[in-house]
C-alpha cells in the first residue's frame, strides 16, 4: 500500500525526494517557501483544511453557534484563510495552479463534511438537555 | 443519543475501511490496475506539461500530437474505469445490504440534533423515517452520509488510492468531461 509520503515522492516526476511529514510541516510554516511540486503544496492545503474544519466544528459545537450563520461563517473563514495563506503568506503564483478558485476549492467538500459531523456531534453531546428543554417549552 | 451518534461515526469508519479493503482485493492489487494507473498518471502529467508549454501554439503538428496524446489517455482512462467497475458493483451490493440493515436498526430514531435547519431538498434525507415536523432532528442516513463523505475520501487519500490530481483534471474516465480542448 502506498502512503501519503510516497505519493508525494512518486508525483515528483521521478526526482527522488524524501519529504517526511515533519519536513513538510516546517516548509508549510515557512513564509514564501518555494514549492517545486504543485501536488505537494495542494496536499498541504488539503490536509490542513481537514484539520481546520474539524477544529472549527468543535469550536462551533462548544459555543454553540446555530443556524445558517454557522455554515456561512465556516465557508467564509475556510476559503478566506486558504486564500490568504496561499497568496499572501506563501506568495504562490495562482495561475500556475489554474487560478485562485482551484486553490480555494481544494478539499473544501471533504472538510465541510468533516466540519458538519464534528459540529453536530459536539452540539448534540454537550447541549442535549438545553435543546430538549427549549423544545419542550 | 450521544452513543448513537458515536456509533454511527464508528460504523462509517468501519464501512469505509471495508469498502477500501474490498476494492483492494478486487482491484488495487491487480497488476492490470497498477499498470493502467501508473500509465494514466504519467500521461496526464505529460499532457499537462505539453499543454502548458505549447498551449497557445498554432502549429498543426503540435496540435495533432496533443490530440493523439489525449486520445491515448482517454482510452486508458476508459480501461481504468472498466477495471474499477467490477468492484463498484460488488461494493454497491455489499453496501446496499449493510445500509438497509442499519436503516432498520435505526428506523424512526433521532440520532442527533442539528444546529441548523436544513434546506428543503435536504430535509427529505435529514428527516427520513422520522415522525414529527421538527426538522432539526437528524436521521441515521443523513449523519451516515456526512461521515462517509469525509472519512472515506480521507482514507482513500491517506492510503494513496485516490486518483491523482493530474488524472482527474484531464478528464476523470468514463463519466468525466472529455478532454477536448484542442478539438
Amino acid at each position: 500500500m502506498t502512503t501519503k509520503t510516497s505519493t508525494i515522492e512518486r508525483n515528483a516526476n521521478g526526482a527522488v525526494k524524501s519529504s517526511s511529514l515533519r519536513e513538510i510541516c516546517a516548509r508549510a510554516l515557512t513564509k514564501s517557501e518555494k514549492w517545486d511540486d504543485k501536488d505537494e503544496f495542494l496536499d498541504v492545503i488539503y490536509w490542513s483544511r481537514q484539520v481546520f474544519g474539524i477544529i472549527l466544528g468543535i469550536i462551533w459545537g462548544i459555543v454553540p453557534l446555530k443556524g445558517f450563520l454557522g455554515l456561512v461563517l465556516f465557508a467564509g473563514i475556510s476559503c478566506g484563510v486558504v486564500y490568504l495563506y496561499a497568496i499572501n503568506f506563501q506568495n504562490v503564483d495562482e495561475d500556475a495552479y489554474g487560478g485562485a478558485w482551484e486553490l480555494v476549492k481544494e478539499g473544501f467538500m471533504t472538510s465541510f463534511a468533516g466540519f458538519l459531523v464534528t459540529w453536530i456531534i459536539f452540539y448534540t453531546g454537550l447541549h442535549y438537555d438545553t435543546i430538549m428543554a427549549a423544545k419542550a417549552s | 443519543m450521544w452513543s448513537d451518534t458515536i456509533l454511527i461515526v464508528f460504523i462509517s469508519i468501519c464501512t469505509a475501511f471495508l469498502g477500501e479493503a474490498l476494492t483492494w482485493v478486487l482491484v488495487y492489487r491487480t497488476e492490470k490496475y497498477q499498470r493502467l494507473k501508473a500509465e494514466v498518471d504519467k500521461q496526464s502529467k505529460k499532457l499537462e506539461r505539453r499543454k502548458e508549454t505549447h498551449g497557445d501554439s498554432l502549429d498543426k503538428s503540435v496540435k495533432k500530437k496533443i490530440e493523439r496524446y489525449e486520445e491515448k489517455l482517454k482510452n486508458n482512462n476508459r480501461d481504468l474505469s472498466l477495471v474499477k467497475m467490477k468492484s463498484m458493483f460488488a461494493t454497491g451490493f455489499a453496501f446496499t445490504a449493510l445500509l438497509s440493515m442499519f436503516n432498520s436498526i435505526f428506523d424512526g430514531r433521532v440520532v442527533a440534533q442539528l444546529p441548523f435547519t436544513p434546506i428543503s431538498w435536504i430535509q427529505g434525507l435529514s428527516h427520513r423515517n422520522l415522525s414529527g415536523d421538527d426538522y432539526t432532528d437528524c436521521s441515521f442516513i443523513f449523519l451516515y452520509i456526512l461521515c462517509t463523505m469525509s472519512i472515506r475520501q480521507n482514507i482513500q487519500k491517506l492510503l494513496g488510492f485516490a486518483p491523482s490530481r493530474a488524472a482527474s483534471k484531464q478528464g476523470g474516465g468514463l463519466f468525466g468531461p472529455a478532454p477536448g480542448q484542442f478539438k
